[in-house]
């Protein structure tokens, strides 16, 4: 409960559900990961980046504009950060297409490019 | 990681003053100091490069590396004074509202090594005296005022454990619970009395208690619950109580450090790590908002396990600051066991001597207000939505990593406390690993991604590329002296996100701008925050979140006065000082991904503001570059507004014209939330360039964007930007009185 007098803070809990609908989103986030997005990317992004800590990948930075590793953020705080073990990025817009790629598996069971390959080829 | 973190006594000092220097390892064996002024912080490859250079002062050899650490949580103590060891019957009692329990126990009022009051780890309240423990049976609630008390009788030789949750209905009789053991009569062999906390094994306070306590008391006499409860109620009555050997009377002495006994014996004490005084305490409900005029509603201290004012190593070593050195910018730089890579770096300022002018017209206000509200922040680690406002994923540097490792650093005012209460405290006496050159942080922007400290090092690496002479002056100077410090210069220039000010600072900026000083507010979001000093406890600051504004917390219901000085806290906008009146653009809207250029407007024609666009050749739009989100606009806009103060004959030269959809309206504005205040949709989400003359025959010149400093950096400060900025300083700098517009021209 919130003790009278003290201030809890709230963060909003996501009821959107990504599912096959939002591929066109997806195509859309894979072209342009940063910068100007469709309300239907914004609104898949805020899932995938919002509240649910399970999802929340960060980027450690190894060398500073130019190497970073993979880690997982844990929900509570001064715990250990998990480093995702044979990840390393080089370049900042590889990662975030990484990322979504992984959240989108992680919140639908799908692969994104497969599901993406299918949609355009019927197969 | 960070093998090595130190902090330094003070974040100003003069030339011939001295500084000192503490260090704690984290890993490292020895280290070495130099002392380098710092001139560029920025790593980023598309940027002008790092630059600092080394102040030829020998800070002695190697020295070890001494594990010092991290011991939070606050509590008062009390010194005993020799005057508890009579004790024989007696009453020990406090009321709580504990708002923590997660299975750990704490100490609520303890007179260590006789007898204590906590709750265990199963959130039952507990008791031990005499070699007894008592436990109540039933749990209790956090967010619930509880009495507890414990007594004993010579006579009975028994302990009584008494626990009621004040929280009942309040038309029902209360049914206190009781806990009864026989125990043998012992000397009290205690010599001081701990509150929120016991006294350890190693001499340190721990237990730490989270959550308010009101009125704790201790009596020389069996006191029946019911008595004591009407007499807890009533500080008079409680005052002149012939058993009273103590009570603490939290509201008393409000704005320092000290806590009063009301009984005869004065027994006062002293808090400890800075918890949250002036909070409504047990009998409040609402009677009054402000404790300056019913300060006995708010005799409770809201104390965190978390709380952290002073980490108080011992000083490593002191050295004297050079006469001839010049004011700037300046860090220690501590190398632990060779490793440069791995570099510490005690950023402070050298400000000009304190009687005397440099002969510099120029002045850098460094903003540490601002740097100590953000001291350590969290933001992309404990807040989720940090990666939807940035629009990409967090990036966590070195010393995020540290201080994930080591919350016990202490927070920033960004953060919730572990109970969720917003810390209201931040300070200097500690380390501060993002008051650093080189380091990234969360909110910068898609490029260089760095902020506050780093973010300003654009602007210094600027004077020092156009050859501008400066000097450096803090918002602590500012505080202190006024407007007699302002009035040695021509121009003080602001850094990237000024959003900290104390009233003295406020109005001795107002003041100066009044009286024909120049202003260049090069940032975004400046001047929204009030904050207030301590004069009792050096280096810490408190910013209570009232009302408004985008916050992480809100201080709690019948809590927006600030505690330091009784100020009501919240936006200067809600206090009579808004931004848009000393700098004519206040804050409009924020996002963290990519930044716009500006897109000159009408007035940018008009001849007052010709000087501004001397030598810049551009059609309609500048800035479509930089290092902080690819453009000069953005992060944090301001926008100009004549209801906010913006003065009528303001020029609004140039505004962006879009933004992306993270962009989203202020609170204070979005007095009804509909889905069209967005970046792409909401014309008034913007960043207006302003500039204005003074009837004192000042000027202010105002950027309204934090990214601004991020173009200026661009192709090594060769750009529009940087051009435009320097034509404004070179005139700012000019004491040749600017002149207000005629009537016929205001507005336009």
């Amino acid at each position: 409960m919130a003790p009278p007098g003290n201030s809890l803070r709230v963060f909003p809990m996501s009821r959107y559900r990504i599912d096959a609908s939002d591929l066109q989103f997806a195509s859309e986030f894979l072209a342009n990961p940063v910068g100007y997005h469709s309300p239907g990317l914004q609104r898949v992004l805020n899932r995938m980046r919002g509240a649910a800590w399970a999802y929340k990948y960060v980027l450690v930075i190894e060398e500073r504009h130019a190497r970073w590793r993979l880690g997982k953020m844990p929900a509570k705080r001064g715990s250990a950060i998990e480093i995702v073990e044979g990840v390393v990025y080089t370049d900042l817009i590889e990662a975030e297409r990484d990322i979504f790629r992984r959240r989108w598996r992680d919140l639908t069971g799908q692969d994104i490019d497969h599901a993406l390959f299918k949609a355009q080829t019927g197969n | 990681m960070l093998p090595i973190v130190a902090y330094t006594d003070k974040l100003t000092v003069a030339p011939g003053e001295s500084l000192t220097v503490m260090a704690g390892s984290f890993g490292a064996r020895e280290y070495r100091a130099d002392l380098r002024r710092i001139i560029q912080g920025d790593t980023n490859p598309d940027g002008p490069g790092y630059r600092d250079e080394v102040v030829q002062l020998d800070l002695g050899g190697v020295r070890p590396a001494v594990r010092k650490g991290f011991h939070p949580g606050s509590c008062v103590i009390v010194p005993g004074r020799g005057m508890l060891a009579g004790l024989k019957d007696f009453t020990l009692a406090a009321v709580m509202q504990p708002t923590l329990l997660d299975g750990r126990e704490r100490s609520v009022i303890a007179l260590p090594g006789f007898a204590r009051i906590g709750i265990d780890e199963n959130d039952r309240v507990f008791a031990e005296a005499m070699g007894q423990r008592l436990v109540a049976r039933s749990r209790i609630v956090a967010g619930h005022w509880h009495i507890v008390s414990l007594s004993f009788s010579t006579k009975e030789q028994h302990l009584i454990l008494t626990v009621s949750n004040e929280d009942d209905a309040a038309s029902e009789d209360l049914l206190p619970e009781n806990v009864v053991a026989h125990a043998e009569v012992a000397v009290c062999s205690a010599d001081e009395i701990l509150i929120a906390a016991t006294r350890g094994d190693d001499g340190r306070p721990t237990g730490f208690f989270d959550g308010k306590i009101d009125r704790p008391a201790l009596f020389e006499a069996v006191m029946p619950h019911d008595v004591l409860r009407r007499l807890l109620a009533d500080f008079t009555r409680l005052s002149r109580m012939r058993h009273l050997r103590a009570a603490w009377d939290f509201s008393r002495s409000m704005t320092t450090q000290t806590i009063c006994d009301i009984s005869p014996f004065q027994l006062h004490g002293k808090i400890h790590n800075a918890p949250a005084r002036a909070m409504t305490g047990w009998i409040w409900r609402g009677q009054e908002l402000d404790w300056k005029k019913r300060p006995d509603l708010y005799s409770a201290i809201h104390f965190h396990s978390t709380d952290v004012y002073d980490v108080a190593w011992e000083p490593d070593f002191t050295f004297v600051l050079p006469q001839d050195l010049k004011s700037g910018v300046y860090a220690v730089r501590l190398v632990p066991d060779g490793d440069e890579e791995a570099s510490y770096y005690c950023v402070f300022a050298l400000r000009p001597p304190r009687e005397r002018p440099t002969g510099n017209t120029v002045a850098f206000l460094f903003p540490t207000c601002s740097y100590l509200a953000y001291a350590n922040h969290r933001l992309g680690m404990d807040v989720p939505g940090t990666e939807i406002g940035m629009g990409r994923a967090v990036e966590l540097d070195r010393h995020h990593m540290f201080l994930q490792t080591n919350p016990g650093i202490g927070f920033s005012v960004y953060e919730t406390h572990d109970d969720g209460s917003g810390v209201f405290h931040t300070s200097r006496l500690r380390p501060i690993v993002d008051l650093q050159p080189k380091v990234k942080s969360f909110l910068g922007g898609f490029g260089s991604n760095v902020w506050q400290f780093n973010a300003d090092t654009h602007i210094l690496g600027w004077l020092d590329a156009i050859g501008q002479e400066y000097d450096v002056i803090t918002d602590e100077d500012l505080h202190a002296e006024g407007l007699q410090l302002l009035s040695r210069y021509n121009v003080i220039i602001t850094g990237t996100h000024p959003e900290y000010h104390t009233h003295n600072m406020i109005a001795a900026l107002q003041g100066f701008t009044d009286r024909g000083g120049r202003l260049m507010y090069l940032g975004g979001n400046g001047f929204y925050w009030v904050v207030s000093f301590n004069e009792d406890m050096p280096g810490i600051m408190e910013c209570r979140r009232s009302e408004a504004g985008i916050r992480p917390w809100e201080p709690g219901h019948g809590q927006f006065y600030h505690a330091f000085t009784g100020e009501y806290g919240g936006l200067w906008r809600r206090n009579g000082r808004p931004p848009n009146h000393l700098c004519g653009v206040g804050m409009t809207s924020q996002g963290f991904d990519i930044c716009e250029p500006y897109y000159l407007m009408p007035a940018a024609n008009n001849d007052r503001a010709a000087f501004i666009f001397e030598g810049v050749s551009t059609s309609d739009k500048i800035g479509d570059f930089g290092l902080a989100g690819g453009g000069a606009a953005g992060l944090e806009v301001d926008r100009a507004d004549a209801s906010q103060g913006t003065p009528a004959h303001a020029l609004v030269l140039a505004s962006s014209t879009r933004h992306t959809d993270i962009y989203l309206m202020t609170p204070e504005d979005l007095l009804d939330p509909t889905p069209d205040w967005s970046g792409t949709q909401a014309e008034i989400i913007r960043a207006d360039l302003t500039f204005f003359e003074t009837p004192g025959g000042g000027a202010v010149f105002s950027t309204g964007s934090i990214a601004w400093a991020g173009s200026m950096a661009w192709n090594r400060y060769d750009n529009e930007i940087a051009q435009i900025t320097s034509n404004v300083l070179r005139r700012f700098n000019d004491p040749q009185a600017f002149t207000m517009p005629e009537a016929s021209e205001k507005g336009r």
